[in-house]
């Protein structure tokens, strides 16, 4: 048995000024009254009676409080949460807080209260630095904005990470390596790459099927993810998973690693969700739902599954792949490394044949390309387990 | 008897038979507002959401005329499709008249045309109804000139209705009455009864629907199948109303069901003459002529776990279509099938779809092909409709294959582009003349199996649905055949495989290979796709090797809809055919092999 890592704790603070037309996240809109309201619903999760899904985690050593937009939340009542969760809930002794934030929500007077309050990293929702991609993004910030967030956060001493958007319709390579050397001349931890993705229900979603979409082909976007993360490793930020760079391990996100490592981590508010190694449940995700059932008292949790071992198996190779480590097929619960090996003999020297992977002793080691192919490999590795082998 | 009417009503599609028919049915109290749902005789799903009818249904009706009389009037419903035509043509026997309904929006169209000559061949009265005089786009006085002009019927004799609205369905049903003659027949005479649909019940077997033209039908009777030869008991017969009405016995004259421990319908023969065993009549009725299949497609079920069910569903289809052909086949990309035969098309698309809708099978066809027959050197002869049975070209001495005398109407302004189309699908003979001003009669002589791929879309969309289209089988010509075969990464795709006509072979050829490039998911590799006949290469494409696929983000709550997702993909790959170590989904066969626009 090995000995499993701490939890994580999330928190979910769905509110937002206006909702970004690629967001398939469960966020809102509204007013102080209504933001007022959550908070309050918010502890009253936190503080639910015992027995209940809070019961029985071992110290949370990371907390992350994403969204929505949680810089958003004046600086007190982020107070009030922090303080509860504190109270509340088993924390190591120096527990990492991540915060996502807004550019927007960013000033010296902020970030100085975040800090009060214990926050170690900002993600930064910077996306892009140019004024025309920000106004397509629908993002309430200018590059300067940008540059300013990014500074202040700095100057402030926090662990700062940028979050970038690429593959924009019309958006040509030379455009997304200026948004890449802006960032790299910022200076900051970490960097965070996503391909933008067209997510059913978003307002993206409804012009794209009204045609209003140049969307970059499948060859382009490879080129550019290609190009991302050759730039970012020479400039000083290896990838240490498929959409994030670090300058060193100790700048890599610990709370966003337990999701790729299996490990386990409790999630607050509406549409979070937890792992206890082995099911997973999610709350309700719209605010109001989530709200009421909480107020009444009630479990806000809107569903559960109770993962195979299989299902483990197939979430530990695909999550696995997506990183540079790979995965460990010794850590594999249920089944046997060797037996793994075996049967996915051909798929596996031929995956290494076309410089996707090694498979080093007990590990799958993907290559860049092989992350670029997580899901293809994950969906051709047979994951059956051979009968009459009993687990543990 | 005199107080008997057997009528049918005939139409083109779309111009309301169906709901006339309904209206028809509903007047005379064959069934009450409540139960009354719409277009009561196309029953089959399929039938209800194309608005056509596949399966013909009698219905007997009463109706007090105002002569103050009780009528029965015997509805026989037909087919309103040209794959059809056999089944129209029974109909047609068993009636002595018709209601030819004409859309007053639309006019007269081609199958108007079509089942005018096929009802006049039968010596039927004929009462033109003008259906459809509500809209706000009818033109009554124009379609009563083109009754007169290109039907050559009296126009004062037409009914002007709307059968949606309600409106001239009494003035219908008084012409029926006034127009049409009752039957001839007499009742003591050697029985002579008409086998014109038969339908299979779960409980009772085949039941079948007859015309009783000579002589009288009763229980207990032996009866003798002219045609095929076999003798069965009548156990039970009557009325077709909404349910069957038992009488003891049908005379001449009366349109009935018949039930005699008969276990399938392809037991017998539809058109069939039956009479009494005891006193049989000297010879059957004229005009029976067996249904034959035309077109040929092999069919596969997606999982090979499903063949059994495809087995039994085919069994259970055939009860009730005789028309429809099976034998095994195999393809070695696709597994077990069977290779069907079909009256057309449309007769293609509704098993297909009854098929996936009623038993729940997801199916690959191949190609449509015509049967060819083939003069070998050797002296001996072959007939051909399977791609896989092609012979040695070397040994082929001379290729046929059918054709078919196409009627198109349209108007007068199409004219170049759809004699352009024919003479693209390698018509002959393409003449038209001119039915009335500005509306024109074409016709060609075309291979059938030009025709099989959409060439019915085109005519639509080149004479902006103007065009109306229908044909009849003609003789079988020389034709210059090759085979072109479609390789994956060089395996050949054998259900892709199919015989045309070599001038055609190229374009064919590109076409399947471009679909297929649209269609077949990148994969790690590159992929190459040839169109080939014999070893030489007519036709290819490429699909770029995949680089990328993983998805940007993924944390707490992507995981579970991540993994969700490769399960399914992984489950669907499992369906996915596989040749030439290349995934094909079932899409891109679909894709391929649906809708064909080579030209």
């Amino acid at each position: 048995m090995t000995t499993s890592p701490s939890p994580g704790l999330y928190v979910h603070i769905p509110f937002c000024s206006a909702i970004c037309p690629y967001c398939d996240f469960a966020v809102t809109t509204g007013g102080s009254e209504r933001r007022g309201r959550f908070i309050e619903a918010l502890l009253a999760e936190i503080g639910r009676d015992r027995g209940s899904a809070l019961d029985g985690w071992d110290p949370f050593d990371t907390v992350y409080l994403g969204g929505g937009t949680p810089s958003a939340l004046p600086v007190d009542e982020l107070g009030r949460l922090t303080a509860e969760i504190g109270r509340r809930l088993p924390l190591a002794d120096r527990p990492v807080i991540s915060m996502e934030a807004n550019p927007e929500d960013v000033t010296s007077q902020t970030v100085a209260g975040w800090a009060q309050l214990g926050v170690d990293r900002l993600s930064l929702g910077i996306q892009s630095f140019d004024a025309v991609e920000l106004a397509f993004l629908g993002r309430r910030h200018d590059p300067a904005q940008a540059v300013r967030a990014v500074e202040l956060s700095l100057a402030s001493g926090l662990t700062v990470s940028l979050d970038l958007i690429y593959g924009l319709p019309e958006q040509s390579p030379p455009a997304w390596q200026r948004n890449l050397e802006r960032a790299v001349e910022l200076e900051p931890h970490h960097i965070s790459c996503y391909q933008l993705t067209v997510e059913p229900g978003t307002a993206f979603a409804r012009r794209s099927r009204r045609g209003e979409w140049n969307a970059p082909g499948e060859d382009d976007l490879a080129e550019l993810f290609f190009r991302t993360h050759e730039f970012l490793a020479t400039a000083g930020y290896p990838a240490y998973e498929v959409s994030n760079f670090a300058r060193g391990p100790r700048s890599q996100c610990g709370h966003n690693r337990k999701y790729w490592e299996g490990a386990r981590y409790l999630g607050l508010g509406p549409s979070a969700h937890s792992f206890d190694g082995r099911s997973r449940w999610w709350n309700h995700s719209a605010e109001p739902v989530w709200r009421s059932v909480v107020e009444a008292g009630g479990n806000p949790e809107a569903d559960r599954e109770t993962l195979s071992l299989e299902a483990r198996a197939l979430e530990f190779v695909m999550l696995g792949l997506r990183t540079p480590c790979g995965l460990d097929l010794g850590k594999l619960d249920g089944f046997e490394p060797e037996d793994v090996l075996r049967r996915n003999q051909r798929v596996l020297a031929r995956a290494a044949d076309e410089g996707l992977l090694s498979v080093e002793g007990e590990r799958l080691v993907p290559t860049l390309g092989g992350m670029a192919r997580a899901d293809a490999i994950a969906r051709s590795i047979e994951l059956r387990r051979s009968r009459g082998f009993g687990g543990c | 008897m005199k107080n008997v009417r057997n009528f049918c009503i005939i139409a083109h599609i779309d111009h309301g038979k169906s709901t006339l028919a309904d209206r028809l049915i509903q007047h005379c109290g064959g069934v009450d507002e409540r139960e009354f749902r719409d277009q009561i005789l196309d029953s089959m799903d399929i039938e209800r959401e194309r608005g056509i009818t596949i399966k013909s249904n009698t219905i007997t009706l009463d109706y007090t005329a105002k002569d103050g009389k009780e009528y029965q009037l015997n509805l026989i419903d037909t087919p309103g499709h040209v794959d059809f035509s056999h089944e129209v043509r029974r109909s047609l026997m068993s009636c002595e008249g018709a209601l030819l309904v004409v859309d007053a929006a639309q006019g007269v169209e081609a199958q108007t045309v079509a089942n005018l000559y096929l009802a006049l061949e039968y010596d039927l009265e004929i009462v033109p109804v003008v259906n459809k005089i509500d809209l706000p786009s009818a033109d009554v006085d124009g379609v009563l000139e083109e009754i007169e002009e290109d039907l050559g019927l009296d126009p004062f004799d037409a009914v002007p209705c709307s059968a949606k609205k309600g409106i001239g369905i009494e003035d219908v049903l008084e012409a029926i009455v006034t127009k049409l003659p009752p039957p001839k027949g007499d009742p003591e005479a050697p029985l002579q009864a008409l086998i014109f649909d038969a339908q299979y019940d779960a409980y009772r077997g085949v039941v079948l629907v007859v015309r009783v033209k000579e002589g009288t039908l009763s229980v207990g009777q032996t009866a003798h199948f002219m045609h095929t030869d076999k003798e069965y008991d009548i156990e039970e017969l009557g009325l077709l109303r909404l349910e069957r009405e038992k009488r003891k016995s049908l005379e001449a004259g009366s349109v009935g069901f018949v039930i005699a421990g008969i276990k399938a319908v392809r037991d017998i023969e539809i058109g069939d003459t039956l009479t009494d065993a005891d006193r049989p009549a000297p010879a059957p009725l004229p005009g029976y002529k067996p249904a034959k299949p035309v077109v040929f497609s092999s069919m596969y079920p997606l999982s090979s776990d499903d063949y059994p069910d495809l087995i039994k569903a085919l069994d259970k289809l055939a009860l009730n279509d005789a028309a429809l052909t099976f034998e095994k086949d195999s393809s070695v990309a696709l597994g077990f099938g069977f290779r069907c035969g079909f009256l057309g098309l449309l007769h293609l698309e509704v098993v297909q779809e009854r098929l996936q809708r009623e038993y729940d099978l997801s199916l690959l066809l191949s190609a449509p092909s015509v049967r060819y027959r083939m003069e070998l050197s050797d002296g001996t002869e072959l007939s051909i409709d399977n791609p896989a049975l092609y012979p040695d070209p070397t040994l082929i001495e001379q290729a046929y294959e059918p054709y078919i005398r196409a009627s198109i109407l349209l108007p007068e302004r199409y004219i170049g582009a759809v004699m352009e189309l024919c003479r693209e699908r390698r018509g002959e003979k393409t003449t038209f003349s001119y039915l009335a001003v500005g509306r024109v009669e074409l016709t060609s002589e075309l291979p059938l199996a030009e025709v099989l791929f959409d060439f019915y879309d085109r005519l639509k969309s080149m004479t902006q649905g103007y065009g109306s289209f229908d044909y009849e089988m003609l003789d079988r010509r020389p034709t210059d055949l090759v085979k072109v075969d479609i390789l994956v990464n060089d395996e050949p795709v054998d259900a892709l495989s199919q015989l045309v006509h070599r001038d055609k072979a190229r374009a064919r050829a590109l076409h399947y290979c471009d679909r297929l490039a649209d269609t077949i998911p990148r994969q790690q590799f590159k992929i190459k796709i040839q169109g080939v006949i014999g070893g030489k290469v007519i036709a290819r494409s490429t699909i770029n090797a995949y680089r990328k696929d993983v998805t940007a983000k993924c944390y707490g709550g992507d995981i579970t809809r991540k993994r969700k997702l490769l399960e399914k993909q992984k489950a669907g790959k499992k369906k996915m055919m596989v040749v030439g170590s290349v995934e094909i989904p079932q899409s891109a066969f679909i894709a391929v092999l649906k809708s064909d626009s080579s030209s």
